[in-house]
């Protein structure tokens, strides 16, 4: 797998690359603003580029607005954004910008190394990886204002924000510790419950669950 | 040492006191030189036979400078500027009154001719009045205007100040601590895949890293405390749009802001439209909320309607704090929340230069 990285810390950006590198993440080129992602990503065409949301030189959502152009400008290209916040904004505008391919974590869990590689390796694969708190978010916010979430049991939800984060079967039913079955039983009732066509496709999955859940948004 | 005791003890009584012991001393003199020379001519009037009694004349003139002396003096004592003019002015007409009435008086009161003389003066001393007290304010109003100014503007200026540091510090704990404490949870991370063998020590580096990211959470919810990310890169419209589509509740947004308002006028504003969206989110089941926002050159203007059930308490806790915040900004904040028929809050914030 071949990735670029936009990030201005050096700190971090420096142990990213090393923790890419020891597990065969071939890291082909590095940036620190917006304008250095553009030109890394032309000239290397990565499988995956991972982006900072606030780089310089407006230290804003200059990461947000790169990584919407990268995708326009080269859709094969998956995208993951680090940030240090869950700015509900910034995902729904990445999510927006395409099909698959899409990720957005919080910083801190890179220190979760297997998590970290899992999601980028679902991102280059043209998956999605969305940080749990970003899914929460979603789901808490349109709670209340839809009868149909809340018509959700409590492990229903679990699994929708699993599901959301860009989990497999197998992934859903480890971390909530059941039986894949279990999984698959509550994913058919809440795609029942929210009328949502049943599909084998992983991310497109997941892709309906949040325009689902964007839809609703009003 | 004894500096701060010297001017207020000291210094200003002797001064006026002094200033005030000779104007006294030397009108009792002049008082009492005229007097002297007035017994002596009216004295010389008895000795020379009586007759027409020309003495009052002598008496006219010693008065005079007296009277002015006397009137001149009282007037300065009133507050310095254009009060003090126009008592000054208030103290010669008196006297210049009372100078025609006894020459009138004393040339056999004829027709009475002073009155043309009066009527200028009196006309003289109202335009004086007129102008004084209608067309100009008074010195001391004047100053106080000019303090009112400064204060304005310099506690505005420390208010941006303050909510630039604010800015500042949260971009600090960015891109220092909160980095640090993210590149020391990945070298955690990192540590803990080569423990694979060693599942306690594993386990310990596990539980590191596990307060490093409570650390790093802590932080976040610091910073989004100061002003949330959203609203400092993108401006208050997109940032209520976020909090609208983050409430529980149908929310509508309304905003004609084409420019960024000053961030302390943000910030202001993005509160109240908060802890009103919280308070209908609370209060409020099934009721729907509408945001309606709107910037010119004078101020900035937020409100948020509901259809809920009314009746908010506008000092309750939530409220007074941003009472509090919005009118140190010179702004306005009203609550109308009758019981039955919903509740509106409205911030009004001064934006002029």
């Amino acid at each position: 797998m071949r990735a670029v990285i936009a990030e201005d810390q050096a700190l971090l950006r420096e142990g990213i690359v090393a923790l890419l590198r020891e597990h065969d993440v071939d890291v082909v080129a590095q940036a620190e603003d917006g304008a250095g992602l553009l030109r890394i990503v032309s000239g290397h065409k990565p499988d995956v580029a991972i982006v900072d949301v606030r780089l310089p030189p407006t230290f804003s959502d200059e990461g947000v607005r790169a990584a919407i152009e990268v995708r326009a400008r080269y859709p094969e290209v998956a995208v993951l954004i680090l940030s240090q916040y869950v700015e509900p904004v910034y995902t729904a505008e990445l999510l927006s910008s395409g099909e698959g391919g899409i990720g957005y974590l919080l910083k801190e869990r890179v220190g979760d190394v297997p998590a970290f590689l899992d999601a980028v390796r679902r991102v280059a694969d043209g998956g999605t990886a969305l940080d749990r708190e970003v899914v929460a978010e979603l789901v808490h916010a349109r709670r209340g204002a839809d009868a149909t979430l809340d018509a959700l049991s409590a492990r229903e939800r679990e699994v929708l924000e699993l599901m959301a984060e860009g989990r497999t079967n197998a992934g859903i039913a480890r971390a909530m510790v059941v039986t894949p079955g279990a999984v698959e039983k509550h994913i058919s009732s809440i795609f029942g419950k929210l009328a949502l066509p049943a599909s084998d496709d992983d991310h497109r999955r997941v892709l309906a669950v949040l325009a689902y859940l964007r839809a609703t948004g009003g | 040492m004894h500096a701060e005791d010297l001017p207020a003890t000291a210094a200003p009584a002797p001064e006026p006191g002094r200033r005030t012991l000779d104007w006294g001393a030397a009108l009792a003199l002049q008082a009492a030189v005229s007097a002297g020379l007035g017994v002596a001519t009216t004295a010389i009037w008895a000795v020379t036979g009586g007759g027409s009694f020309w003495p009052m004349w002598v008496w006219l003139g010693l008065a005079l400078p007296l009277a002015v002396q006397f009137g001149v003096r009282r007037a300065m004592l009133s507050p310095a500027g254009r009060q003090r003019g126009l008592a000054v002015h208030a103290a010669l007409f008196a006297v210049l009154t009372t100078l025609l009435l006894l020459l009138w008086l004393m040339s056999g009161m004829g027709s009475f001719w002073p009155i043309w003389p009066l009527t200028a003066f009196s006309i003289a001393l109202l335009v004086h009045a007129w102008v004084v007290t209608q067309m100009l304010p008074p010195e001391r109003e004047r100053e106080l205007a000019d303090r009112v100014d400064v204060l304005t503007r310099t506690r505005r200026g420390a208010l941006d100040v303050q909510a630039a540091e604010l800015r500042r510090i949260e971009r600090d704990l960015h891109d220092g601590a909160q980095a640090r404490l993210v590149a020391l949870s990945m070298q955690l991370g990192r540590a803990e895949e080569r423990l694979a063998d060693q599942p306690e020590v594993a386990d310990l580096v596990r539980r590191a890293r596990g307060e490093a990211s409570a650390a790093i959470a802590e932080l976040r919810d610091l910073a989004r405390g100061i002003a949330p990310p959203v609203l400092a890169d993108r401006g208050l419209a997109a940032a209520v749009e976020a909090l609208a589509r983050r409430s529980p509740m149908p929310v509508t947004v309304v905003a004609t802001i084409d420019r960024r308002p000053p961030p302390v006028l943000e910030t202001a504003a993005y509160f109240v439209v908060a802890e009103a969206l919280t308070n209908v989110a609370k209060h409020g089941a099934g009721a729907r909320a509408r945001v309606a926002m709107a910037l010119d050159d004078e101020r900035l203007v937020v409100e948020v309607t509901d259809d809920g059930p009314g009746g908010a308490d506008p000092g309750g806790g939530g409220l007074g704090g941003l009472r509090g915040r919005v009118a140190a900004l010179d702004g306005t904040l009203t609550v109308t929340s009758p019981t039955g028929a919903g509740t509106t809050i409205r911030a009004e914030l001064p934006c002029g230069p």
